[in-house]
């Protein structure tokens, strides 16, 4: 219980600071969604009317209090530039988004826990040179970049898979997932060699552990010993990468579903960026705060399935 | 003589290193029959964990082993195996215990888990077979309550048990060797002679042969019919037990022994320490290795290394060996 008190009060400090700053700095930024509203051809005091309509013209904390208060009570606003709500279209926008991390992050896992276990058995070897090779390319590239060459090679080159575009998942799962792989794949280009790199790392020095050497005396083929004695332990930093990565990710598919044309919560963010939508742009960023610790906190859990030695702890600490 | 177990034939084992080869086991023969016991002796550093690591196999990559070393299990030559023609006589014919059972048994998985899966693995016991077969084990070593701690993790149990554990994984599949590489070290005193008599228990009831690793003299009076001392990578001084006490040649294990206290001494007695440190293995001196520490040392010693001497079952290296008036 006190466990779960003082992640609620983490939880509360992140957002409180999260929002104030990007209210601050929203408003730092020159232009307003009024100059939006009113039209390219609109006069000054076109503009200044819509102002006091929308009450901008009010000191930036009081608009910060108005809207902290707002979402205490469920009402996230509503968008100035569509009278959209603001937290039904977040609701609405972000399983796609999440459908994008989500197989992003499965893509890197399976690249690299195996990439990582066949580097930590044997390092300096030629495997192990060769895939951290490869590693480190794909990390150098920024996701944009290799999310086109992707697109040059799958869709344009070969046809095997759209460019662009989203379909629901009432099309099917495979027409739902075709047109997310390769920005998925792009995502996962990155993150994946974070991964290997920390898991390699951790399993290099589990491998050195007695109860390796155990195994081995044991009879235990090396298949086994990798898979079912030294991954689980090798994976806690992996695990911690994980969650953190989450934060990149959210960043990530902003650029992504740009390119691809994913209809996510990271266009949502951009397009209102650009309108100055600052109730739209507030709405974002607290949800992305709030699913970086809703993931964070699953990591915490994963940790203690992971880890019976923390399961125990939590048990006794209650 | 009853049948020999394992044999082992001028085992070398070398490490490269950053300052060269570092000889940590420089030509160790021995041999073992069923049912005995050897006490293999020596400070940290003097080769007989390597030594027991070079009988399993489980050396690390970086080790290079002598030409004409051998290891011979049951008569068949473990060093000429593959890993993969090994696995099936590791566990099953021959298995470890180490020293410190925190370290030893991996934290993620069940004791009941680290021990099915070998009897699995070698008995080709089923699911249920093998947990059943686990539970009488641990019962067998005497961990109390063994069908709750089957299930439990080893952070849940105290360092004797873990280490009665250990022993039950080791012993599950009925091996004609077991090595116990300082198999108390890492517990509390009043847990270790318990452990201890577990240990001798088993070799009994199992007629299996025992390496028992140690930097304890004390540890090897009571339970072990040989001794094998071993200094700077070599064996020193080998015999029966009695006969090494009574009889002891080599001013090394002279030290040993003058090192254990003893209840007849008078109180704050200061202990008899050896000075100095053991010698540099990556270019070791010419002579006696443990001649810079000899009380007893003369410049030959210094010049020439000892061969080693055998009479009467008992081996010694040494020039001027304790309690002879001539030298050897």
């Amino acid at each position: 219980m006190r466990y779960l008190l003082r992640r609620v009060q983490r939880l509360a400090i992140v957002l409180a600071a999260v929002t104030l700053v990007t209210f601050l700095l929203v408003n730092v930024l020159p232009g307003d969604v009024a100059y939006e509203m009113a039209g390219i051809n609109s006069s000054e005091e076109e503009v200044q009317e819509i102002r006091e309509d929308l009450g901008l013209n009010r000191p930036v904390l009081v608009r910060y209090w108005d809207w902290v208060t707002g979402v205490f009570t469920g009402d996230w606003g509503q968008s100035f530039v569509n009278k959209e709500d603001v937290w039904e279209t977040i609701v609405h926008r972000f399983p796609v988004s999440f459908e994008l991390m989500l197989l992003a992050q499965l893509m890197a896992l399976a690249m690299a826990v195996p990439a990582g276990m066949i580097c930590a058995f044997r390092p300096d070897s030629t495997a192990d040179k060769i895939i951290g090779g490869i590693a480190f390319a794909s990390v150098s590239m920024p996701s944009f970049m290799s999310g086109i060459l992707l697109i040059y090679f799958f869709s344009l080159n070969l046809g095997w898979l759209p460019a662009t575009g989203y379909e629901p998942l009432s099309e099917g799962l495979w027409a739902n997932l075709k047109p997310m792989l390769l920005p998925a794949l792009s995502l996962a280009l990155v993150e994946w060699t974070i991964l290997m790199r920390t898991l390699r790392a951790e399993m290099i020095s589990v491998l050195q552990e007695d109860y390796i050497s155990l195994a081995r005396a044991k009879g235990m083929s090396n298949f086994r010993i990798l898979l079912g004695h030294a991954l689980r332990p090798s994976s806690f930093t992996m695990l911690t990468i994980l969650g953190l990565q989450v934060a990149r990710l959210l960043g990530g598919t902003v650029i992504i579903e740009q390119i691809f044309g994913i209809p996510g919560i990271g266009r949502l963010l951009i397009h209102a960026v650009f309108t100055r939508d600052y109730i739209v742009i507030q709405g974002c960023v607290t949800f992305f705060a709030l699913v970086f610790v809703a993931a964070n906190f699953l990591v915490d859990v994963a940790y203690a399935w992971l880890d019976p030695r923390v399961r125990n702890e939590r048990l006794s600490h209650g | 003589m009853g049948e020999i177990v394992l044999d082992v034939v001028n085992q070398r084992t070398a490490f490269a290193t950053g300052r060269g080869m570092l000889t940590a086991v420089s030509g160790v023969s021995l041999s073992l029959e069923r049912g005995k016991t050897l006490g293999l002796v020596g400070e940290s550093g003097s080769g007989k964990s390597v030594l027991a690591r070079s009988i399993m196999g489980l050396l690390p990559r970086a080790a290079v082993t002598g030409p004409g070393s051998r290891v011979l299990l049951n008569g068949r030559e473990l060093t000429r195996l593959s890993e993969r023609e090994l696995r099936p006589i590791r566990g099953a014919e021959m298995s470890v215990v180490f020293q410190d059972p925190m370290t030893s048994l991996n934290p993620t998985l069940t004791i009941g888990k680290q021990l099915t899966e070998t009897l699995r693995f070698h008995k080709r016991l089923s699911k249920a077979g093998a947990r059943q077969r686990a539970v009488e084990l641990l019962r067998s070593v005497g961990l109390p309550q063994p069908e709750i701690r089957v299930d439990q993790y080893p952070h849940q149990l105290s360092g004797g048990m873990r280490q009665r554990a250990a022993i039950a994984i080791a012993i599950c599949c009925d091996p004609d060797l077991l090595i116990a590489d300082e198999p108390t070290t890492a517990l509390d005193v009043t847990v270790q002679a318990e452990i201890l008599d577990l240990l001798q228990r088993m070799v009994r009831e199992h007629n299996m042969a025992m390496i028992l690793i140690t930097h304890d003299m004390g540890v090897v009076a009571g339970r072990c019919d040989d001794v094998a001392v071993m200094y700077a990578g070599r064996i020193v001084e080998q015999g029966p037990v009695r006969e090494i006490f009574h009889r002891t040649r080599m001013p090394y294990t002279a030290a040993l022994l003058s090192s254990i206290p003893r209840i007849s001494d008078p109180a704050h007695r200061r202990l008899d320490a050896i000075g100095g440190r053991p010698p540099d293995l990556i270019d070791p001196p010419p002579g006696c290795a443990f001649a810079p520490r000899c009380k007893h040392v003369s410049d030959r010693c210094h010049r020439v290394r000892p061969e080693p001497v055998t009479e009467a079952g008992h081996m010694y290296a040494c020039h001027y060996p304790l309690g002879m008036k001539e030298p050897a």
